[in-house]
Formats: C-alpha cells, sequence, structure tokens
C-alpha cells in the first residue's frame, strides 16, 4: 500500500521562499517578527534572544560552544532556518563565517520587548456596537462554518448551505484531496481521507497555504495577504474592529476568511465589523504544538463499541470511514469497530497510526484524563488487522534455472551478492532468485561468463 | 546528593513562577538601583512571554517581612486594550508591586533588632510551590513549571530548616529552582536548592548586563536544558545551620533517628524526642579515672 503522507507544511516554508526585499518590509511589522519567531524551532529562539542586543557579529565556532555536543544536530537544523528566513545574516571573512541578525529584524524585536506591540487597530468601543457574541456563541459560529466548508469541500450532500466561494476556488482546493472520475461521483484520494483525520489546525494551514499560493493569480500580493493573516492571529479574541480599518485587498480576503469561520462579520447601523475567532488567533501556534486543547467527543470501549457524543455531519462521515455507525440519536453517534470497516479503512490508504491518533486526540474528557485513553485491546488489534493486510510482501524478481556449470552458478550468485539482489538460491538443485532491478546486470555477466 | 532525575521534556512551553526580592535593606545598598533592575527584569519577562503563545509568568515579591503575589499572566485581568499582548508594560504591575512595599514597610515597624537583614525567602518559595501544586491539580494539560529566585539579600540561618523542606518538596515535584545571586557574598541556601533539584545557579560578575545573562541562561526552558550549555555549579556550600540556635555550623552532632542537626551534645532530640547515651569526650574521662585507681 503506497504510503501517502500529507504534509501540512509550516506557515513559514511560505513565508521564506519570499523574495528578500519582501522578507524586510515584512520585518518592520513588529507581530510578524513575534509570530515568525514563535515558529522557529525552540533552539534558534535561544539564539536570535541571545543576540538581540549583540550588535558585531558572533563567529559560527562561538555560536557551536553555546551548543552541548548532544545538540549539534539540532544546531544546525536551527542555524539553517534561521538561514532559510533571512532572521541571521551570514558574513564571509577570509578565516571562518560569522552571523549577525537582520537589522530590521533586530529593531522591531528590540522595540516589541521593551514597548509592547500596538495592533494597527483597535477594537470598537462598547456603545456603538449593537451586541457582542459570546464567546460560546462565537466558538460554535466558527466551527459550524468550518465544518460546513470542509462538507462542501468533500462534496458530501450532507452540507446545508454553500459558501460563497467561487467553484474554481473549490476545485483547486479539491485539488489533491477529490478525484473525479467520468460518470462517477467525485472520491476522496488516500491524500483527502488523511486530510480528514488531521487536527483542525493543521488541515486549517493546508488551506490556507492553497489559499495564498493560489492568490498571486487573482492579483493579491502574497506578502501582504501573510501580514494580514499573522496580524490577525494577534488580535482578541471576541472583539470587535472596524471593518473601516481594512486596505481593499484586506477587505477583499475578509470576506472569505468569515467563510472559512476566522471571523464573524457584522452589520451595525452605521458600521460593520468583523470578530475574529478562536481559529483566527490560534494560527499563530506553530505546528508543533500538536495537542490540541479541544473538547473531544468520542468515548472508546474494550468492547469496540464507540459512543460520539456529538451531533456534527462532519463527525459522522468522519466514523464513517472506518467504524460501522449503528444509531445516529440527536446528540450520540452509536457506532462499532468491526475488521470489515477497517480494513475498508486501510484499503482506503488510512493507516491504524492515524486512526488511533484521531480516537486519542478527540478523546471525550470523560475518558481523556484515564491512560490509555483509548483501551489498549482496541489500538492493538486496530495494528494487528493492519498488518495482516501486509503479511506478504512482494519484491518483483526473476528466476534462474538450469545452470551450465556448478562455476558458473557460484560466479553468478557471488556477483548477484556483490550487488545486493539474491533473494534466495538452492545450491544443490543450482536454482536462484534475483531482484529485477540487476537483472538485466546478470545477464550481461552471464554472457560474460559464456 | 544527586540531582533531580530529568523529565522528557516535549516542547518548550514554560511557566515559570519568579520570586522577586524586594528588601529594602539590600537594595539601598547595592550598586545596581532597584529601577535599573526592575527594567531588566520586565524586559526578560515580555521575552519570555513572547517565546511561545502558551507561556506563563508568576511574579512574587520577596519582601522583608512577607511576600506576596504580583503579578500572573495568565489571569483575565491583564487584557488591556491598549497592550494586547504586553501585559507586563502595563502600569498594574508596577502599581501591585508598590502597594505591596508601602504594606510590607508598615509591618516592619514592630521588629526586634539584631536579625540579618535576610528577605523571607522560605515564604515566597512556600507560596510558589503552593502554586505549582494547584496547577498540578487543575487538569491535564499544563506547561512545565519552574522556579526562578532573583535574590541578592544574604541568608538568613533562621529559615534554614523550612527552606531545606521546601527544596525537598521541590525535588520530589521534579520542579527545578534556578537562582541569579546578584549581591556581594555567595548564597548557601540559593546554591544547595540549584543543586539538589536540578536547577542553575549563576552569579553574574556585571549586573549591568543582566538581561543578558538572564536571557541566555535562565530563559532556557526545560526542553532545551538537555543541549545547551549551562553553567555548572562550582563548588556547593554545603554548610548546614544548628537546629538549636540556627547558627551555621561546620561539625556538630546529629540525631540517628531523625538526622536533626545540634552545635552542642543534648540529653534528648528536640525535634524526635529520642533520648541520645552519653557523649563521647565524658566515656573517655570516666575510664581514664578507671584505669587510674588500680594502679596507686
Amino acid at each position: 500500500m503506497p504510503q501517502v503522507k500529507i504534509i501540512a507544511k509550516n506557515f513559514m516554508d511560505m513565508v521564506s521562499s519570499l523574495p528578500a526585499i519582501k522578507l524586510d518590509m515584512l520585518y518592520r511589522n513588529q507581530f510578524i517578527c513575534e509570530a515568525i519567531l514563535r515558529s522557529l524551532p525552540p533552539l534558534a529562539k535561544k539564539y536570535v534572544l541571545q543576540m538581540l542586543y549583540i550588535d558585531a557579529p558572533v563567529t559560527s565556532k562561538s555560536l557551536q560552544e553555546w551548543v552541548l555536543a548532544d545538540g549539534s544536530s539540532k544546531h544546525k537544523v536551527a542555524v539553517d532556518r534561521l538561514i532559510q528566513l533571512r532572521v541571521f545574516e551570514v558574513i564571509d571573512r577570509k578565516k571562518e563565517t560569522a552571523y549577525k541578525l537582520n537589522l530590521t529584524f533586530q529593531t522591531s524585536l528590540r522595540k516589541h520587548l521593551i514597548y509592547g506591540g500596538t495592533l494597527p487597530r483597535e477594537p470598537m468601543p462598547p456603545n456603538v456596537i449593537a451586541r457582542l457574541p459570546t464567546s460560546e456563541e462565537l466558538d460554535a459560529y466558527a466551527l459550524e462554518q468550518w465544518e460546513c466548508f470542509l462538507l462542501q469541500l468533500i462534496s458530501s450532500g450532507q452540507a446545508e448551505r454553500s459558501s460563497s466561494f467561487s467553484s474554481s476556488m473549490m476545485r483547486i482546493f479539491q485539488r489533491g484531496l477529490l478525484r473525479q472520475r467520468d460518470k462517477e461521483a467525485a472520491r476522496l484520494t488516500e491524500s483527502g481521507f488523511q486530510f480528514l483525520l488531521m487536527d483542525t489546525n493543521a488541515q486549517l494551514w493546508y488551506i490556507i497555504r492553497e489559499y495564498i499560493t493560489n492568490s498571486e493569480e487573482q492579483g493579491v500580493d502574497q506578502a501582504d495577504l501573510i501580514a494580514f493573516l499573522l496580524e490577525l492571529s494577534f488580535h482578541t479574541t471576541g472583539e470587535a474592529y472596524n471593518l473601516d480599518t481594512l486596505t481593499d485587498d484586506q477587505a477583499v480576503m475578509i470576506k472569505d476568511l468569515a467563510d472559512l469561520g476566522l471571523v464573524k462579520l457584522q452589520k451595525g447601523r452605521k458600521d460593520s465589523w468583523f470578530i475574529p475567532t478562536k481559529l483566527a488567533t490560534n494560527l499563530s501556534v506553530s505546528l508543533a504544538d500538536t495537542t490540541s486543547r479541544k473538547q473531544g467527543f468520542v468515548v472508546v470501549e474494550t468492547n469496540f463499541r464507540m459512543y460520539s457524543y456529538s451531533s456534527s455531519k462532519l463527525h459522522t462521515e468522519i466514523l464513517r470511514l472506518f467504524s460501522r455507525v449503528e444509531y445516529q440519536l440527536p446528540n450520540l453517534i452509536v457506532g462499532a469497530m468491526t475488521k470489515e470497516s477497517l480494513y475498508n479503512a486501510f484499503e482506503n490508504g488510512i493507516t491504524a497510526d492515524q486512526i488511533v491518533t484521531f480516537l486519542q486526540q478527540n478523546a471525550h474528557p470523560r475518558v481523556a484524563e484515564k491512560v490509555p485513553s483509548v483501551p489498549e485491546n482496541v489500538t492493538d488489534q486496530i495494528r494487528l488487522w493492519e498488518s495482516d493486510l501486509k503479511r506478504v510482501e512482494m519484491t518483483p524478481s526473476h528466476f534462474y534455472d538450469e545452470f551450465p556449470s556448478r562455476d558458473v552458478f557460484e560466479a553468478a550468485s557471488d556477483f548477484a551478492r556483490m550487488h545486493s539482489g539474491l533473494l534466495w538460491e538452492d545450491a544443490k538443485k543450482m536454482r536462484m532468485v534475483v531482484k529485477a532491478e540487476i537483472h538485466m546486470l546478470m545477464r550481461e555477466h552471464l554472457r560474460g561468463q559464456k | 546528593m544527586a540531582s533531580a532525575p530529568s523529565k522528557l521534556y516535549a516542547d518548550d512551553v514554560s511557566l515559570v513562577v519568579v520570586l522577586l526580592d524586594t528588601n529594602p535593606f539590600f537594595w539601598s545598598s547595592s550598586s545596581l538601583s532597584f529601577s535599573q533592575f526592575l527594567s531588566h527584569v520586565l524586559a526578560f519577562f515580555n521575552a519570555i512571554l513572547t517565546l511561545n503563545q502558551l507561556n506563563q509568568v508568576v511574579v512574587i515579591a520577596t519582601g522583608y517581612n512577607s511576600c506576596d503575589y504580583i503579578f500572573d499572566s495568565a489571569s483575565d485581568l491583564n487584557r488591556s486594550f491598549e497592550n494586547g499582548r504586553m501585559p507586563v508594560m502595563s502600569s498594574s504591575l508596577l502599581q501591585k508591586l508598590e502597594e505591596f512595599l508601602i504594606k510590607d514597610e508598615q509591618l516592619s515597624k514592630e521588629e526586634p533588632e539584631g536579625r540579618i537583614k535576610s528577605s523571607l525567602f522560605l515564604g515566597s518559595l512556600s507560596m510558589a510551590l503552593c502554586y505549582i501544586q494547584r496547577v498540578f491539580r487543575s487538569g491535564a494539560l499544563h506547561p512545565h513549571p519552574r522556579i526562578l529566585c532573583l535574590q541578592g539579600s544574604p541568608d538568613g540561618p533562621e529559615q534554614y530548616v523550612a527552606i531545606m523542606n521546601a527544596i525537598f518538596s521541590a525535588q520530589r515535584s521534579e520542579v527545578p529552582i534556578d537562582s541569579c545571586y546578584i549581591g556581594a557574598q555567595n548564597s548557601a541556601f540559593l546554591q544547595q536548592a540549584s543543586y539538589i533539584t536540578g536547577g542553575v545557579h549563576h552569579k553574574p560578575q556585571n549586573l549591568d548586563g543582566l538581561f543578558q545573562y538572564l536571557m541566555t541562561i535562565f530563559a532556557t526552558d526545560l526542553h532545551s536544558r538537555s543541549f545547551i550549555h549551562l553553567p555548572k555549579p562550582v563548588g556547593v556550600d554545603f554548610r548546614a545551620s544548628c537546629f538549636c540556635h540556627k547558627n551555621t555550623i561546620d561539625m556538630g552532632y546529629v540525631c540517628s533517628v531523625c538526622l536533626s542537626i545540634f552545635c552542642k551534645h543534648h540529653k534528648k532530640c528536640s525535634t524526635c524526642g529520642s533520648v541520645f547515651g552519653q557523649a563521647q569526650s565524658e566515656a573517655a574521662s570516666a575510664s581514664d579515672k578507671k584505669r587510674k585507681t588500680p594502679e596507686t
């Protein structure tokens, strides 16, 4: 089974691929510097802060001395990342390389640490706004929007209403996730299944990344878009911000973001405003933090039954991927994990690890405190059933028989062993099986022997 | 004494409980002024909060007579509009600090003279440990706590027993205690605390660059400590104070039951009540006397 993996790459990969001038412009914004700092690996964060007030370049040898021998690989990764994001400037002297912090970045971060940062817009005073939604209402709204979008994405007929994304945009999102054959309804690809089982944050990154790479064609500058999204993540959840404070490009973007559930748009008598939701403010949490801190809803029992306290259609679809949904009550979905349902899931490209991770991350709070949150016999059995399908390993190979003499046979088997292609040999009957990759080489060799 | 076992920390989220020394007797005679010290320290707090969205800083002030919570970055009161992300710069921290200092000064009007001018370190250490216990019991997901002591006042030997108890309970809960000593002499308590719990102790040479010392050494989260060079303990002052007079002693008597330390011979242990036998020197003089008489 091919091991296809969607890696929702970090937002920062996209940032680092921007040209140097644009990066410098981005670094003038204090919040972007903070967001980038937070996305670095821990060692890199330390280096940046340690060098914040050092004006002279630091040689790479002295930088190496800050780390113990154990961490030298992490050190390399950290320094490479810093150079990639152009936070570190490399100064090549004749004898050794030295590093210095990017000047714009350094100034912005220094100001940020001493004075704190102010957002370009302030929340609106409460007398102008009619009524702000409570945080529960806001969370529910965000969840609903996001789920609606996802349901539409996998083009299930269950979506209640379609978002205002144009169909071409949806097709771009669906590229790689869905596959359409003629006359058939669109089916999810393996990547599509894995996408559904990913953490919400990871899914959000994937969609936003596609959105941004597509925005260049729409005429919106990528750097502006990235800057706006990073700034948005520093707004306070639940506070209203006036729409007038946005530039034209940003105003266009805001509507799309509202469809994804990142902000909520509201209109008053005179002004209209947007309210960032938790999805937006979590944008700058780096992908490394995979512990999702949201409420789980699945209880898995030792008899392989699953009880999911949720009424969301998206959850039903996801559970249907690998279990047999038996009853659906207004607030509860009852299902069972059977061999057939799991074999079905494995054939669609989902791995046992993904299923187990999904169950563990979405465990209901009642069972989440128990260790383990999913019973071991269930996780073990899922893995055993997966390995059932992998009992036989196939290697394309060729079978050689009827050697003229023992010497030729010995020479051929040595040759195959040298090229690490010998899979099996029977010395008495002079037969052997050789990997397909070196078949041509074997033929040449045997011809040469004659 | 073995240091605390190192846990495997998954990420670099940290919860730092800072014990800030506000002893007026120390600060009036220190080369670094308190306001300069505060500016270094506030920038350091901002830096910690910048490192990770989930980082948390709690400040407890150690006064001469009392201790109190000054600041908690996770509390909702800190969501002010002007400084959405840098609540440390808001005036609430400085205001509470001022109120605390005024209260502390009022309490000292009734103090007897003749005490070493040490701050109430044991009080703030105990408060920090209680806060951390509360965090442990709050739920499954919490950042890994550590304690950072910014001390300048000398050690008060009368606090020895309580401080050692607090240090051992910190070792038990696997909470490292870092210490940065900015006073003139050395502090045995801080060295022992960091050594036993597996934290870092450092005495900065140049106090003008305090921010750089704090950033380089004490901002390191627990996850990165396994591969960053940190100052190692050069020589730890393990001297104890006696339980009866609270003097620092090098040699003394130890109760074999509860390990309490005394400077003079006592008939009975004051901690556990076990009765001691005769002292070595008295037994030797008795046998001398016995030997003398048969000779004559």
